[in-house]
């Protein structure tokens, strides 16, 4: 149910403010960049796209996010079924825990990674065991399987909560449909358009990611799209190289387009058709050993995926030398005493400030076009901002710098307009969906007590809504806070952000520093996020009456994890 | 596996309590229900009459006592049926049609469980859709159909399971006045025909009185009263019960003789006789008495006062204000021309004294609006 539209009240301001937000910043770059490839004429674009390596990285980048999204969506799936129709013990904990994969930042889960299996690494010091391929297109692979697996997991379950209502499960059962009959018949078939949506969503996100590749992959010689247009912007003198970059970046958003135009388009209407899910649904499995086995494996892969990385990252940051076996007598500070110096200390500066302005902009802007979106202009304007979800990092950030790098080109401004171009959609998401799930009656109740739209929507909708709005900065606030494929693009002498002093440090090999400032980065995530996400918590209003108070705590904190991990 | 043969019963359920988090929703429930009988649960939301549906469909384990199914042990602590293996059928009060299944296919989908062939299934599914009357949607979805329709498809599909006991889960409860007599029809119609045993949850009165062929009466998940629906109605246990079944007015008078079938009240010092069919009713003493408002009549020797007039279509209410308490009285048709606050006489055939320990008289507050038309008010909280 949507609120009426405001009667009475002038949108033209809003109006003009988001037009004048996307033009600026999506559009203005976006035709920059077709710009400049036709400039440059199709001879010398078919020239770079025909050279081997464009090639290798082009195909390498299709076949890893084809790779990923078959590996990635069933196994989110799987804990979504497990953690939502068995009787799983501490369902509440494992529910928060799937997400620690989604929650550290990329380039920390990569780098981690390395530390724990690889060569002289973690498991190899303890137990004489690692992974040879864990830097290469095998252990980029796992790393983004287990990044984007959560992804895929909510929107499992949010679709097991929305669609697949425990009535139509027991509707089966009652119909003489065993436990695996009503999964393949009813439950599975209830979930495609979850699963497709999902599929989509982690290609997208596997064709775009930049950290992991570049951390795991690019040491061992394998590259992708968004590594190749990173190594081309960043150390090639070649003119050539730029217009190479300029070109892959094209190239990216064409096959993103390519994926996500025909996806839109199928599961646009149908994904909107939702239903309101039973609250506090019974487990349906009924054997108890089938939970313990699910808690099992997800505190298996837990330990694989987030727990032994980070605890190696945590041992690389405080151990003396590398290769030292991890043991107190070999363990010190001094990786932290070199890493917060001056340079450090300012690019933390200039991070949070970045995060927060960002942050407060974005909600600001993503509340116009939510309120926009209940009046006819809007629509398109919302679609519009989740188009710009699917814009791949790397293309935004070469489209901005040939718009505007001549004036601002290695600016803190720059960045700031690369966050807000790109994080637009994750303020304006879940604002949107507060906005719909407000209940017209009592914004009615509030006009026909005598209140103006304006002091009805301050008065009756703002309490409601502040959750949303205090999400949204958050999620706004955190993925600014890591974001590393724009910044290290777009950074100059003097405007690093923090992220990017990290990714420097791993490219120049200071194992221990690398390892105390991803330490850092990741405590930086944490100590903002955990207050604020309780305070948000507080601020949720109960419903008295209302059905679904189960689907209704998912939709509050999982569009904001949903949006973190979409960032990238 | 535990059977027992030396039963007809359909259904038995032997103190049962099914806990949610350590909240009994249901406590320690007795109930049989014989081959071709239809036992009706009414009571409130919250009653237990869903869990112990779910209880005997196999959706919900019990934390104690017994359910047998034709008799065969098929739940107790530690050993439950599966739903798909119990013989019992159910309709829901959400429909619960799978949205991407046509109408066919659902009903077509018990068939296709005991392992009959695709086209054979749906055949059969075809021939119950006629008897229902609702072989032009077969090759609709869900979402394609009106409230009404969607659960005649759920009876369809119920029927299609051909089980020995159908439960009922409140599946009128979203549907419109209308909609619902033409469904309650139908149900009726195809229960006579296939002579299976139902269980049916509802928590309206005159659904649950027409329908059953037993009523329960369920109140915080304890039976208050199990009987015919006359029984139920004309002499209910106690307070909650008699304004749970329909419109009660409660009377406290003298009563100064009883026999088996007769009393005699002192009403404001008139002493009158009537029908008056109570189990204690040896002594002389002050009680409260039940009056259905068709067992009282306007005109006649009592004294009373007009407090109000309802007109109801098929008949208008009139509550006449009493020395001995108000009374609800039914008049067929449109009666005109009595004004509130006039005199009116008025006298009883009939009444029902409460068992229980004599209390101050409950209020007889006429309803505020004709929400309350089926009764007078929310059954009180026992």
């Amino acid at each position: 149910m949507r609120p009426a539209a405001p009667a009475g009240s002038s949108p033209r301001l809003l109006l003009a403010l988001a037009t004048g937000f996307v033009v600026i910043l999506v559009l203005l770059p976006i035709a920059q960049l077709v710009e400049t490839v036709l400039r440059e004429g199709t001879g010398t674009s078919t020239l770079i796209l025909s050279s081997p390596e464009v090639r290798t990285a082009a195909v390498n980048s299709v076949v890893l996010s084809v790779a990923v999204m078959l590996l990635a969506v069933p196994l989110g799936t799987a804990m979504a079924l497990g953690l939502r129709r068995t009787d799983v013990p501490a369902r509440a904990f494992w529910r928060v825990a799937v997400l620690l994969p989604v929650l550290v930042p990329e380039f920390v889960l990569g780098y981690s990674w390395t530390q724990a299996y690889g060569r002289a690494g973690f498991t190899d010091a303890l137990v004489g065991v690692h992974w040879q391929g864990v830097l290469g297109p095998g252990g980029v692979l796992a790393v983004l399987v287990a990044n984007t697996a959560p992804v895929a997991y909510l929107l499992a379950a949010v679709g097991l909560a929305t669609r697949a209502e425990p009535d139509l499960e027991r509707a089966a059962q009652a119909s003489g449909a065993g436990g695996a009959t009503v999964m393949r018949t009813i439950t599975l078939p209830l979930l495609r358009p979850s699963i497709a949506a999902a599929s989509v969503l982690v290609f997208v996100l596997s064709l775009q990611s930049f950290a992991v590749p570049q951390v795991m992959g690019a040491p061992a010689g394998f590259t992708t799209l968004t590594t190749t247009i990173y190594a081309d912007l960043s150390f090639a003198s070649d003119p050539l190289s730029f217009v190479e970059a300029v070109a892959l970046a094209l190239v990216l958003v064409l096959l993103t387009a390519a994926v996500v135009a025909p996806a839109d388009a199928m599961l646009g209407p149908r994904l909107r058709v939702t239903r309101v899910a039973e609250p506090a649904a019974a487990p349906l499995g009924r054997r108890p050993s089938t939970g313990r086995w699910v808690a099992a494996g997800l505190g298996g892969y837990l330990v694989v995926a987030v727990g032994l990385p980070l605890l190696a990252l945590l041992s690389a940051a405080i151990t003396r030398a590398v290769g030292l076996p991890p043991r107190p007598g070999n363990w010190t500070l001094d990786n932290f005493r070199l890493v917060i110096d001056q340079r450090s200390i300012e690019a933390l500066g200039r991070s949070v400030a970045l995060a927060v302005l960002a942050a407060s902009l974005l909600v600001v802007i993503g509340a116009c076009v939510a309120l926009l979106e209940h009046r006819r202009f809007g629509r398109g304007m919302a679609t519009l901002s989740i188009l710009t979800l699917a814009l791949p990092g790397s293309t935004l950030a070469v489209a901005l710098l040939i718009t505007y790098g001549r004036w601002l080109a290695g600016s803190l401004v720059l960045i700031l307009l690369a966050y807000l171009a790109k994080l637009w959609a994750l303020a304006h998401r879940p604002i949107t969906g507060a906005l719909d799930r407000l209940v017209p009656e009592e914004l009615y109740a509030a006009r026909a007590s005598g209140a103006t739209w304006l002091t009805a929507m301050r008065t009756v909708a703002l309490r409601p809504m502040a959750p949303a709005l205090l999400g949204a900065w958050l999620v706004c606030f955190l993925t600014a806070l890591h974001e590393v494929t724009m910044s290290s693009m777009l950074y100059g002498p003097g405007s690093e952000t923090l992220a990017v002093i990290v990714l420097n440090s791993q490219e120049l090999g200071r194992i221990g520093p690398t390892a105390a400032l991803s330490v850092l980065l990741t405590l930086l995530m944490v100590v903002p996020a955990l207050p604020l996400w309780l305070l948000s918590r507080r601020l949720r209003v109960a419903r008295a009456g209302h059905a679904g108070s189960d689907t209704g705590n998912d939709s509050a904190t999982d569009p904001a994890l949903r949006g973190s991990a979409r960032a990238y | 596996m535990r059977t027992d043969s030396t039963t007809d019963d359909v259904l038995r359920v032997r103190g049962l309590t099914v806990e949610y988090e350590g909240v009994a929703a249901v406590s320690e429930v007795d109930l049989t229900v014989a081959r071709g009988e239809v036992v009706a649960l009414l009571g409130p939301s919250g009653s237990g009459k869903s869990t112990l549906l779910h209880a005997v469909a196999g959706f919900r384990s019990p934390s104690a006592g017994e359910i047998w199914l034709h008799g065969r042990l098929v739940a107790a602590p530690g050993h439950a049926v599966p739903p798909e293996r119990r013989d019992v059928g159910v309709v829901f009060q959400n429909y619960a049609l799978w949205p991407h299944l046509s109408v066919v296919d659902t009903v077509a989908y018990p068939a296709r469980r005991r392992g009959t062939g695709r086209t054979s299934a749906r055949a059969e599914a075809l021939l119950i859709l006629r008897l229902l009357d609702i072989a032009r949607l077969a090759d609709r979805r869900p979402a394609e159909l009106s409230g009404g329709e969607q659960q005649r498809v759920g009876l369809a599909r119920a029927l299609a399971r051909r089980a020995a006991l159908s439960v009922f889960d409140e599946p009128t409860a979203h549907l419109d006045t209308h909609v619902r007599g033409l469904f309650l029809e139908e149900l009726r119609a195809r229960q006579r025909d296939s002579g299976t045993a139902a269980v049916y949850a509802t928590h309206d009165a005159q659904e649950a009185l027409g329908l059953a062929d037993r009523v329960v009466l369920l109140d915080a998940g304890r039976v208050v009263q199990l009987g015919s629906p006359e029984q139920v109605y004309a002499e209910p246990v106690d307070l909650w019960a008699a304004t749970l079944t329909g419109p009660a007015s409660m009377l406290t008078t003298r009563v100064a003789r009883a026999d088996a079938e007769h009393c005699t009240l002192d009403v404001a010092g008139t002493e009158v006789r009537v029908a008056c069919k109570s189990p204690e009713l040896s002594d002389p003493s002050v009680r409260r008495l039940l009056v259905r408002p068709e067992w009282a009549r306007l005109g006649g020797a009592l004294p009373g006062r007009l407090r109000a007039v309802w007109y109801r279509g098929p008949h208008t209410d009139h509550l006449v204000e009493t020395p001995v308490g108000d009374v609800l009285i039914r008049v067929s048709g449109a009666v005109s021309g009595r004004q509130v606050g006039e005199a009116v006489s008025w006298s009883l055939d009939r009444t029902w004294a409460l068992a229980g320990p004599d209390g101050p008289p409950p209020s007889a507050q006429p309803p505020l609006s004709s929400a309350a038309s089926a009764g007078w008010s929310e059954p009180p909280r026992r």
